[in-house]
């Protein structure tokens, strides 16, 4: 599902993408699964998560994909810490 | 300032006290400039906070002293009052200062005006309803939002805040202020004077805990008598709605108590508002507010900020200040560093009460050898002839006997606390205020009587 926000990708690039609340969905799930949580909780812990990420874009037109990284991690870290860590630094730790 | 590479040379962010003056010096230079509002033109004072309270107050004093005016032999028996047309007074009041959705003022005086959110999305460049505006310079002076604080049950419970209960079309019966700070006693006075019954919940140990103790003891006793209930010492633990009503539960003194009230007013102090994307900036941050050097210059440099969203003050005036401060620093390469020693501050109910320099807890705090002294206004012949009591001066000196704070608690005191103001900022002595001549039947007499103990 595609909101109507404009994500302005790390490298800066333009045209932008639009927000896609499925692909930050997966992301969150792949990160509670990367660290061995239940699969239901895994999806719960990930919809929380992406529910209260469209909250704080409800007036954000464009914002950038480091703005939904680190806004998705601050959620992340409130109901799975040890998954917010993976998805912080997943980049480093692969 | 001025690069063509960008849309604007200037982009103030929030159009408040804090950006409204540099707005208007950078546009006078004749640069490029624009200012972004995310609600109502003119920021909070004008709209919904000091200007629409104090107009509110005013006439609530009014009333007041016309329902106590038998003494001097007037007949105040039928007096009452009309709350739809004290909302069209406060309305008014707004309209006229000018500042209240003044859009129009900035585009005359060439300023682009755009409405809606700021987010940053690179040091240069911000979105603004999904079109993004890039500037050389910006002014980030987005200004603060009401506390909520974490209390079971408030999100559902259709609470107030200062805005909201001034839109209220009937002073609700009953009344819980949660917060004990300027904006929330101005309000329980209002209200109070207006027939509701109050209650205000403060978590420190006294009112107005910014402020010298004698003037909160002393301003508790007067709201008593108005009929507003004072709990100190309290935490807000849970509001819950009951029909129309709120059951607000409330720990004090190691135990819970309740009861139900018609309304519950959150007035708990106000937190920057720092979620504008300053971290694709580069803009250093806390949730206490954007740090900036003595010259106003974030950690990016082409990036400036005041007012409420520094966290430091939420005065109207150090706002202004600072922003004119902003624009000299923008515009100019001489920098200026603003001067906050004699930044008075005024509560404005009745009396009202005002402080300049430092409080003598803040003496304490920095252990400095001080002497302090302290008229009561019932020693002073303008107390005879208005049958007014309730008050007094309060100077605080260094050992010296340069003034380094003040407290005035008396009708007036945010016009009388200017002379201290001089005092502290141009370090005058005691002696030489007790020295300088005050007008007879003047509250002024009061500070001439309290240095005149220290000179």
């Amino acid at each position: 599902m595609s909101l109507a926000i404009d994500v302005v990708k790390r490298s800066g690039k333009r045209p932008t993408e639009s927000f896609d609340l499925d692909k930050l969905l997966r992301s969150v799930l792949a990160a509670c699964l990367s660290v061995r949580t239940p699969e239901g909780e895994a999806n719960d812990t990930a919809r929380k998560v992406t529910g209260a990420v469209v909250i704080w874009l409800d007036t954000k037109p464009a914002v950038t994909s480091h703005d939904i990284r680190r806004i998705t991690s601050t959620h992340l870290s409130r109901f799975h810490p040890e998954a917010a860590y993976f998805y912080q630094h997943h980049k480093h730790i692969i | 300032m001025s690069k063509n590479k960008f849309d604007f040379d200037l982009i103030v962010i929030g159009s408040g006290a804090g950006g409204s003056a540099a707005a208007t010096i950078a546009a006078r230079e004749g640069k490029r400039v624009a200012i972004v509002e995310a609600d109502t033109f003119g920021g909070t004072s004008p709209n919904w906070g000091d200007v629409p309270i104090k107009s509110l107050l005013h006439a609530a004093h009014l009333f007041d002293e016309a329902r106590h005016g038998s003494r001097f032999g007037l007949r105040t028996n039928t007096i009452g009052y009309n709350y739809p047309t004290l909302r069209a007074w406060k309305d008014l009041a707004v309209k006229r200062t000018g500042a209240g959705g003044n859009r129009k003022y900035y585009e005359n005086e060439g300023v682009t005006t755009i409405h809606g959110s700021a987010h940053f999305l690179s040091p240069h460049e911000i979105s603004v309803n999904r079109r993004n505006y890039s500037a050389a310079s910006f002014l980030v002076a987005s200004g603060s939002s009401p506390i909520i604080p974490a209390v079971q049950g408030l999100e559902d419970s259709d609470y107030d805040t200062p805005r909201t209960i001034l839109e209220a079309i009937k002073p609700p019966k009953s009344l819980y202020i949660v917060g004990g700070g300027t904006t929330a006693v101005e309000l329980a006075q209002l209200m109070a004077t207006f027939g509701t019954k109050v209650y205000i919940a403060e978590i420190a140990s006294r009112l107005l805990p910014g402020y010298d103790s004698e003037a909160g003891e002393l301003l508790e006793k007067l709201l008593a008598d108005q009929g507003v209930t004072t709990i100190t010492q309290t935490r807000t633990l849970a509001v819950e709605k009951e029909n129309i009503a709120h059951r607000v539960t409330y720990s004090r003194g190691g135990s819970e108590h309740s009861l139900r009230v018609d309304a519950v007013l959150i007035a708990a102090g106000s937190t920057p508002n720092v979620d504008i994307g300053l971290e694709n900036a580069g803009v250093a941050y806390t949730a206490a507010g954007i740090e900036v050097n003595d010259f106003l210059q974030t950690t990016v440099k082409h990036i400036y900020a005041a007012g409420d969203v520094l966290g430091r003050h939420s005065y109207t005036h150090t706002a202004l200040l600072e922003s004119r401060i902003a624009a000299s620093n923008l515009l100019s390469k001489n920098k200026l560093t603003p001067d906050y020693t004699a930044t008075p501050k005024v509560v404005f109910t009745y009396p009202s009460i005002a402080s300049v320099g430092l409080s003598e807890d803040d003496c304490l705090r920095r252990d400095l050898n001080i002497k302090k002294a302290f008229a009561p206004l019932g020693i002073i012949a303008r107390s005879n002839t208005s049958d007014y009591r309730d008050g007094f001066v309060k100077i605080i000196t260094d050992k010296k006997g340069v003034v380094i704070g003040a407290t005035v608690m008396a009708p007036g005191a945010g016009e009388l606390i200017h002379e201290l103001t001089l005092a502290v900022k141009y370090e005058i002595t005691a002696a030489e205020l007790a020295a300088t001549p005050h007008a007879f039947l003047t509250w002024s007499e009061a500070i001439r009587v309290a240095a005149a103990k220290l000179a």
